[in-house]
């Protein structure tokens, strides 16, 4: 059986018949930077036709472009950002975001950081760590560029969050993970079910030093954008039994989060996750976890 | 901040910035909001608001800093549409792509590049002084730097 067989055999177990998919251009409008501009419009005089995601508050598709959404004055400007849809939808589940002390645990190279300080407009703090050096720089640039103004960076592997010795209301972990076959043609030819697990134990190893750091009453939003139960539901089943948390409902497109994986029966509570197989957008998982106060 | 108060005065410019929100990070400069002034820990990459860096002597500025001395009083001029976008491609500003100008229009002089929305492009240095009359094929305001270098940076 080749990794191709393997692996869709696998997410028909889980519910879902492989099909081709071709993800979608889309932007995420910074609304801080683009209040009162009349970018569409802009954008269009300019030969960019922009559709609405209907699931997203500030995400269009391109639907027709004569010049490159990546070169324009208005994205220079900071005006937009070029960010898959199903990869804007994270940032967007949290309980208000205002005033709050934010983490983005694996923050480059800084999509999700900039989407965060939009919502919070530049209020509050986010701390935005990631492991990889030479990742920061574009991290970096995508702050500058977009007038970002609330955020501190640090080189830091998220798994070493307790030495910043602060705790946080709010934690992205858009986790190191294998991918999918709709972002990397090749996938189904150099993955392999050691690469998954060695993620998921990453994963779990992450979401354990974050959960650590958060305040009683705060979120964890947790994403993936692999198609993997091992880093998917399993990891959410096990964060649950392990670091009291709670999953909460997702408010997204998508599939209920799988609670019957390969024969293996989880905890009902992960049917709150949302699981997106690969169409319009690329394959998506994204799981909001709380640590309960004391009186809940 | 000597670098950045000297910068804005070659711009026409005045800023004033809180010591105490002011950081400096090897040869780059940041600033900060209150609230990361409590959390900012000594070994930080980037924080708040990047002003600029100083190099061999000289002070770069960040587009942060130029969109900030473009709502202040300083020189500047706006430019039509075409001349906005050969400028970001790094091209120089002809006489005749300038709309407006404000502050100074001496030849010599340091100028931040408007688009028609009044959004900063970057800065340059007027070679020609500026004269409301001529809309000549001169090169008039040379191309110091520009978003387009977000860009570029990348390459």
């Amino acid at each position: 059986m080749n990794g191709k067989e393997f692996f869709t055999n696998r997410y028909l177990q889980l519910g879902w018949k492989f099909q081709e998919a071709t993800p979608k251009q889309a932007i995420r409008i910074n609304t801080t930077n683009a209040k009162g501009k009349n970018l569409i419009e802009r954008l269009y005089a300019n030969g960019i036709d922009l559709k609405k995601i209907p699931f997203l508050e500030n995400g269009y598709w391109i639907s027709n472009a004569k010049v490159s959404a990546g070169a324009t004055a208005e994205y220079l400007l900071g005006l937009y950002s070029i960010q898959e849809a199903a990869a804007q939808i994270p940032a967007t589940q949290f309980t208000r975001l205002s005033d709050k002390k934010v983490l983005d645990a694996c923050a480059a190279p800084g999509g999700k950081t900039v989407q965060l300080a939009d919502q919070m407009n530049n209020t509050g703090t986010i701390t935005a760590l990631d492991v990889n050096k030479h990742r920061l720089k574009a991290l970096a640039n995508h702050l500058e560029r977009c007038h970002v103004s609330n955020t501190a960076v640090y080189n830091l592997d998220a798994r070493k969050v307790p030495q910043l010795n602060l705790k946080f209301d709010r934690i992205l972990i858009d986790a190191p993970c294998s991918g999918n076959y709709a972002t990397d043609k090749n996938w189904f030819q150099h993955r392999t079910l050691a690469d998954v697990e060695r993620n998921a134990k990453l994963q779990r190893e992450i979401l354990t030093q974050c959960a650590a750091c958060l305040n009683l009453d705060g979120e964890i939003i947790y994403s993936t954008c692999s198609l993997e139960p091992e880093e998917d539901e399993l990891n959410i089943d096990w964060t649950i039994k392990h670091l009291n948390l709670q999953t909460e409902a997702v408010g997204c497109p998508g599939e209920k989060g799988v609670t019957n994986v390969f024969g293996k029966r989880l905890d009902a509570s992960v049917e709150h996750c949302r699981r997106i197989w690969p169409g319009e957008t690329q394959g998506f998982f994204i799981c909001k976890l709380k640590k309960r106060g004391d009186n809940a | 901040m000597k670098p950045i108060i000297n910068f804005a005065a070659q711009l026409g410019a005045t800023i004033t910035l809180n010591p105490d929100f002011t950081v400096k990070k090897g040869n780059r400069y940041f600033l900060l909001n209150s609230n990361l002034n409590k959390v900012l820990r000594k070994d930080f990459y980037y924080a708040g608001t990047y002003l600029g860096k100083v190099k061999n002597g000289k002070f770069f500025p960040s587009f942060a800093l130029l969109t900030m001395l473009a709502k202040k009083e300083a020189n500047k001029i706006v430019v039509d549409r075409k001349t906005a976008w050969l400028f970001i491609c790094g091209r120089d500003i002809f006489q005749k792509g300038i709309t407006a100008v404000q502050g100074s229009r001496q030849k010599g002089i340091h100028t931040l590049v408007l688009n028609e929305f009044g959004e900063c492009l970057g800065f340059g240095r007027i070679i020609r002084t500026l004269n409301a009359e001529e809309k000549g094929n001169e090169v008039a305001v040379k191309n110091i730097s520009d978003v387009g270098d977000f860009l570029r940076r990348e390459t």
